[in-house]
C-alpha cells in the first residue's frame, strides 16, 4: 500500500473540444483512494466527458491522467482498464437477449470461443454473490428489473479487479428504493477499498453517499473536491447553477432544479378544474402486445382542463405505451378513449390532433424533429398534415409565421431555413414547443420535455408548460425526475408494470410515492 | 439559395471529377484525351442539330428522373425505373392493339394513360411489399426490372409479334402513324408539351404542396412526421405511384414517338441513367432538368462518336460510370475538398 498517498484518480489540466465546442476546459482534479466521491453539474456541464475522459474513450486535445500516481495514455480504453479503471455508462449496454452468465463472461473478458452454459455460470456465480447481486445466472438480461441490471453492470465492471469504479448517472434510471440499493452497494465496494466517483446531479443523493464533491459547470471545474462536511445544499446549489442565474430563479424553483431536499410540491391549488368536464378519459384501456414497449392493462385515468397531471415511475413500465395509446400509435385491445368529449377510440392521429391533442414526444431528435430537415419544414408539419395534402402553400409565407412563433418562444437561430440538428437541445426542445403548444390545444402530453436540457432551458419549459396549464389546457407529464414532477403537477400517477399503482395529491410523499413505483402491493392512495 | 447553389456547385465538381479520371482512362487506352471529350461535346451539343438530338434524349430521361425524384425525397429507393418505364410501354402497346381504328384524340391519350397506369402498377406492388410488411424496396424493384425486362421478351415474341419483323430483335407491330406523338426523329410539340406539363406539375408538388413538405420529412425522418399524425403509407404509396406513372409514361413516349413500337430489351440503360440524374440534380426538379440534358447530350454523342468521329461509343458508358462512381462518394469526398458543407447532411 505504498500508494495509498497517491491520488486514485488525477486530472491535470484537461481540456477536451469537440469541433468548435469546448466540452472540459483546463480541468485539474484528484481524487483521494478509498472514498466515494461525487462529481456534480447540470447537463452540458462536461460530467460525462470528464467520466469519458478518465475511462480512455474520449482524447481529450490537453492535459494528463494519473492512475494511483502514473500517468496513463490518454484516449485508449485498454490503457485505463489496464491501470484499473472502469466505467459504467448512464444507459446500460448489456446484450438483452443474453443470459447473466453469458453476458458476465463476453461482456467482460471480450473473447469469444466454445462454452457451455453451465460452466459459464459455475464461473460467475461467486463473483456475482460476493458484489450481492442476486439473480438467478440463466435468466436473461431483458427480463431482469432494471436494479439487477445495473449490479451486474457494476460486477462486470469489477471483474478486472478495478481500484477506480466511475458510475455515470447510476440514479436516473432508478427508484427511490433502487437509489437506496445502489448506495448499499457503493459503500461496500468502498469497504473493499475501491475508489468510487459517482456522476450525479442531485444534491440530496450527493449528500447522503458522497465523502466529497466537485461541481462542474460549463466544462469548468468550480470547485473541489470539497469534503462533504463542509459544504451546505444551499452553497451547493448555488455552485451548481452559478450565483448570476441563482439570482433570477425563485428559490423553490432552484431546490426542485437542482434536487436540493426531499421534494413535498406545494399543489398549485387549481380548483375550478375539478368541476369542469375532463379532457381526456381513458377507461380500461389495455394494449396489444408489441416489440415497442410493455401493453397497458387496464388503465383509467382522467384529466380535466387546467390541471398538470404526472406520469411518475421507473422507466419502462408502460408510460411510453400510454403516450402511443392516446395519440392512436398503439393498438388497443380493450377500453376507451375520450378526448374533449369525443370518443376518439378508433381515430387516427391527425383527427386526435384536430381536437387539441398535442404531443412533446420522448426522443427529441426522432419522433419530434427532423434533424436533417429545415426549422420551418419541422415547425409547420402539424399544421400541414390538418389539410388536404395537395393544398397549395406558400413557402414563404409559412416561413414567415414560422418566424414569428419560433421569436414568440425566443428561439435563438439565423433563419428558418437552416437544418433543425444546428440547433442545441434547449432550442430544439423550444421549436417542438412553438408547434405543439398553441391556443387549441387541449391536452398537452410532455414526455420527458427537459430530458437533457440545462437548468435555464429546464425552467423555460416549466414555465411554458404552466402558462399553458393556466390558458385551461389540460398537461399529462411524464418524467422519471421526481423532483421535477413533484415541483410542477397537480396530481401525480405512479404506473407499474403497465398498470395504474397509486395516484398523489399535493403535498407528495416521495416514500409513498417511490413504494408505489417498485412494490405492486402498495396500492396507496393519498 | 446559398445551399442550392452550393449544391449546383458540388454536382459540377463532381462531374468535372468525373470528367478527369475519364480523361485519364481515355489517354490510357491509346487514345488522345482531349480529341475524346471534344468529340463527346461536340456530338452531344456543338454540332449542328446536336442540341435537338440530346433534347429527344433528355425530355424521356427528365421524365422518369422526376419520378425517381420523388420517391427518393420521400425515402424510398425505387430503383425500378427501368422495369416500371417497360411495363408502361408494355401496357401502351396493348392499348394500342385495343383501341385500333378509334379516333386519335381520344386514343392516344388512352394510350398515354394506359401507359402511365402500367408503370404506376410497376411500383404498385414494391410499394405495398415494403409498406405492409417492410419488404426492402431496393429488392423488390431491382427483381421488378428483370421481370418486366422478361415480360417485354415475351410480349414482343408472343402477344404482340411482327410477323413482318427481321428475326433479329423481336418487336411489337408498329403504331398506326395515326397515333404517333412524333417521327423517328423524337422531338415534337407534344413530346415537349408533356415534358413541360410533368416538369411544372411535379416542381409545384415538390415546392408548393403541403404533400412536397411531408414527404420530405418523412423521407428524412418518418417516426416524426408519424408522430405528427401523417399515415406515412399514404405518402410513402403516393410517391412510389407517381414514380411509376411518370417512368410508364416515358416508356409510352418512346413507344408513340421515336421507336413507334417496342422491341425486346429496347433502350436498358434508360432507368438507370434517370437515377444518376436524379443523383446529380440533388433530387431537386429544376436540377433534374439541367441534369437530363446534359445526360440527354451523352445519350446523343454515343451514336455519334463511332459513326462521326471513329471512336467508340463506349466511352459514353465509361463517362456514364465515372458520374456514378464520384456519386456514390458524393457526400464523403466531394464534401471533403469543397470543404464548404459545414457538418455533413
Amino acid at each position: 500500500m505504498s500508494n495509498a498517498s497517491k491520488p486514485a484518480l488525477e486530472c491535470r489540466d484537461v481540456t477536451v473540444k469537440f469541433g468548435d465546442v469546448t466540452a472540459l476546459s483546463d480541468i485539474a482534479v484528484s481524487f483521494v483512494p478509498g472514498q466515494i466521491h461525487a462529481v456534480v453539474g447540470q447537463n452540458g456541464a462536461g460530467k460525462t466527458t470528464f467520466a469519458r475522459v478518465a475511462a480512455g474513450l474520449v482524447q481529450p486535445s490537453a492535459g494528463a491522467v494519473y492512475v494511483m500516481g502514473e500517468e496513463i495514455r490518454t484516449g485508449h480504453v485498454d490503457q485505463s482498464r489496464a491501470a484499473g479503471v472502469e466505467l459504467v455508462h448512464q444507459s446500460f449496454a448489456l446484450p438483452p437477449s443474453f443470459t447473466v452468465a453469458e453476458a458476465m463472461e463476453f461482456g467482460a473478458t471480450g473473447k469469444g470461443g466454445i462454452y457451455s452454459r453451465k460452466g459459464l455460470v459455475e464461473k460467475w456465480r461467486a463473483h456475482l454473490a460476493s458484489l450481492d447481486v442476486q439473480v438467478d445466472l440463466n435468466r436473461r438480461i431483458r427480463d431482469l428489473p432494471i436494479e439487477t441490471q445495473q449490479g451486474i453492470e457494476i460486477a462486470r465492471a469489477l471483474v478486472m479487479d478495478a481500484r477506480v469504479l466511475i458510475l455515470d448517472e447510476p440514479t436516473a434510471v432508478l427508484s427511490p428504493s433502487g437509489i437506496d440499493m445502489l448506495f448499499a452497494r457503493v459503500r461496500r465496494l468502498k469497504e473493499r477499498g475501491v475508489t468510487v466517483i459517482l456522476i450525479l446531479h442531485k444534491i440530496r443523493e450527493v449528500l447522503g453517499i458522497a465523502d466529497t464533491v466537485t461541481v462542474l459547470r460549463g466544462g469548468r471545474k468550480v470547485e473541489g473536491p470539497l469534503p462533504i462536511a463542509e459544504v451546505s445544499a444551499e452553497r451547493l446549489a448555488n455552485l451548481i447553477v452559478g450565483d448570476a442565474i441563482a439570482r433570477t430563479l425563485d428559490r423553490h424553483e432552484r431546490d426542485a432544479l437542482v434536487g436540493t431536499t426531499s421534494p413535498v410540491g406545494e399543489g398549485a391549488g387549481h380548483l375550478e378544474h375539478k368541476t369542469a368536464p375532463s379532457v381526456l378519459t381513458m377507461k380500461a384501456v389495455s394494449t396489444r402486445p408489441d416489440n415497442e414497449g410493455i401493453a397497458l392493462d387496464g388503465i383509467d385515468l382522467e384529466i380535466r382542463p387546467g390541471e398538470i397531471v404526472g406520469i411518475a415511475g421507473v422507466e419502462g413500465n408502460g408510460q411510453k405505451t400510454l403516450v402511443r395509446a392516446i395519440s392512436a400509435l398503439a393498438d388497443l385491445a380493450n377500453g376507451s378513449i375520450r378526448l374533449a368529449g369525443e370518443d376518439v377510440t378508433g381515430k387516427p392521429l391527425a383527427a386526435r390532433r384536430a381536437i387539441g391533442l398535442r404531443i412533446i414526444p420522448f426522443e427529441r431528435n426522432v419522433e419530434g424533429l427532423s434533424l436533417t430537415s429545415s426549422l420551418w419544414q419541422n415547425w409547420s408539419a402539424r399544421e400541414l398534415l390538418q389539410g388536404s395534402l395537395l393544398k397549395l402553400i406558400r413557402p414563404a409565407a409559412v416561413r414567415e409565421a414560422c418566424d414569428r412563433s419560433l421569436k414568440e418562444w425566443s428561439v435563438s437561430y439565423h433563419n428558418s431555413a437552416q437544418k433543425a440538428g444546428s440547433l442545441s437541445g434547449g432550442n430544439a426542445q423550444k421549436v417542438i414547443l412553438a408547434r405543439e403548444v398553441d391556443s387549441q390545444a387541449r391536452l398537452i402530453i410532455a414526455a420527458q420535455p427537459t430530458r437533457g436540457l440545462d437548468i435555464g432551458a429546464t425552467a423555460f419549459v416549466w414555465q411554458a408548460l404552466r402558462q399553458a396549464r393556466d390558458h385551461g389546457a389540460a398537461i399529462l407529464l411524464i418524467s422519471s425526475d421526481l423532483d421535477e414532477l413533484f415541483d410542477i403537477s397537480d396530481r401525480v400517477v405512479v404506473m407499474l408494470s403497465g398498470r395504474v399503482n397509486g395516484e398523489f395529491r399535493a403535498p407528495f410523499d416521495i416514500a409513498s410515492v417511490g413504494a408505489a413505483m417498485t412494490d405492486a402491493a402498495a396500492r396507496t392512495s393519498a | 439559395m446559398k445551399d442550392s447553389l452550393f449544391t449546383v456547385a458540388r454536382s459540377l465538381v463532381f462531374v468535372v471529377f468525373a470528367l478527369v479520371l475519364c480523361a485519364l482512362v481515355f489517354q490510357f487506352a491509346g487514345y488522345n484525351a482531349l480529341t475524346m471529350l471534344w468529340a463527346v461535346a461536340d456530338g452531344a451539343f456543338l454540332r449542328s442539330g446536336a442540341i435537338e438530338q440530346s433534347l429527344r434524349w433528355a425530355l424521356p430521361l427528365f421524365i422518369t428522373a422526376v419520378g425517381v425524384g420523388i420517391s427518393f425525397r420521400a425515402g424510398f429507393f425505387n430503383i425500378g425505373a427501368q422495369g416500371q418505364f417497360y411495363v408502361g410501354a408494355i401496357c401502351a402497346a396493348f392499348a394500342a392493339e385495343a383501341f385500333k381504328g378509334g379516333p386519335a384524340f381520344l386514343v392516344i391519350p388512352a394510350l398515354i394513360l394506359s401507359g402511365m397506369l402500367g408503370g404506376a402498377l410497376w411500383a404498385l406492388w414494391p410499394g405495398l411489399l415494403r409498406l405492409r410488411s417492410g419488404t426492402d424496396e431496393v429488392i423488390t424493384t431491382l427483381m421488378g426490372n428483370f421481370m418486366a425486362g422478361l415480360l417485354l421478351v415475351y410480349v414482343t415474341s408472343g402477344p404482340l409479334k411482327d410477323p413482318s419483323g427481321s428475326g433479329q430483335q423481336a418487336s411489337s407491330r408498329p403504331l398506326d402513324a395515326a397515333y404517333r406523338i412524333s417521327d423517328s426523329l423524337g422531338l415534337s410539340p407534344t413530346i415537349i408539351a408533356i415534358a413541360a406539363a410533368v416538369g411544372i406539375l411535379m416542381w409545384l408538388l415538390v415546392n408548393r404542396t403541403a404533400f412536397g413538405v411531408l414527404a420530405s420529412l418523412a423521407g428524412r425522418n418518418g417516426t416524426m412526421v408519424e408522430w405528427q399524425g401523417a399515415r406515412l403509407w399514404k405518402l410513402g404509396l403516393s410517391s412510389f405511384l407517381i414514380s411509376g406513372a411518370l417512368a410508364g409514361l416515358a416508356g409510352t413516349i418512346e413507344f408513340m414517338g421515336p421507336n413507334g413500337r417496342i422491341a425486346s430489351g429496347f433502350l436498358p440503360a434508360h432507368g438507370f441513367t434517370a437515377i444518376l440524374i436524379a443523383l446529380v440534380a440533388n433530387l431537386s426538379v429544376l436540377g433534374t432538368a439541367a441534369a437530363a440534358v446534359f445526360f440527354g447530350g451523352l445519350a446523343s454523342a454515343a451514336l455519334y462518336l463511332p459513326i462521326m468521329a471513329g471512336l467508340p461509343a463506349a466511352a459514353i458508358d465509361i463517362i456514364n460510370a465515372a458520374i456514378a462512381l464520384f456519386i456514390t462518394a458524393r457526400s464523403k469526398f466531394v464534401d471533403r475538398v469543397l470543404r464548404l458543407g459545414g457538418r455533413p447532411q
